[in-house]
């Protein structure tokens, strides 16, 4: 019975809550691959999930991932012309 | 351009995301993504309300001795 007790107990206290953003919704796999890839260079990585082009930056973290899509966005843009 | 939404996101054992996604069941304003067996985004407003709720289930799972004993004198 105490057992019982103790078992809930620790599962109580794996649960971990993070504050972050969830980015998605990326253009193809090279986009999610480049900038995954920056989030975890920046050490701002908290969860990533290339199966589904999905993953959470901290909150600090966000700010500088969506300047780098847009410089990178800008780059793609203009090599493409 | 990618999508960037704010959330709170959950680590937690399977068995207690299940309880998340039963919570969220009624009517889905808790959850934003399921991410896998273990990761869940939820809303950043709904952390508390999850938290009350979880330990409100598990607390109903918990063996009471007193309320065994009370059964056993009563049979």
């Amino acid at each position: 019975v105490v057992d019982q007790i103790k078992l809930w107990q620790l599962e109580m206290d794996r649960i971990r809550a993070t504050d972050g953003y969830l980015f998605s919704e990326f253009k193809n796999f090279d986009e999610y691959k480049d900038v995954s890839t920056y989030a975890k260079e920046l050490g701002v990585l908290l969860y990533e999930n290339p199966g589904k082009r999905k993953f959470v930056s901290t909150l600090a973290g966000s700010q500088q991932i969506v300047e780098f899509v847009k410089r990178r966005n800008q780059k793609h843009r203009s090599s493409a012309n | 351009m990618p999508k960037a939404t704010r959330g709170v996101l959950i680590e937690c054992d399977p068995s207690i995301k299940a309880l998340i996604v039963n919570i969220d069941s009624s009517q889905h304003n808790i959850i934003l993504d399921e991410l896998d067996d273990t990761h869940l985004m939820i809303h950043p407003s709904m952390v508390e309300v999850v938290k009350q709720k979880l330990n409100k289930m598990l607390a109903e799972n918990t063996y009471n001795p007193n309320e065994e004993a009370a059964k056993a004198t009563g049979k």
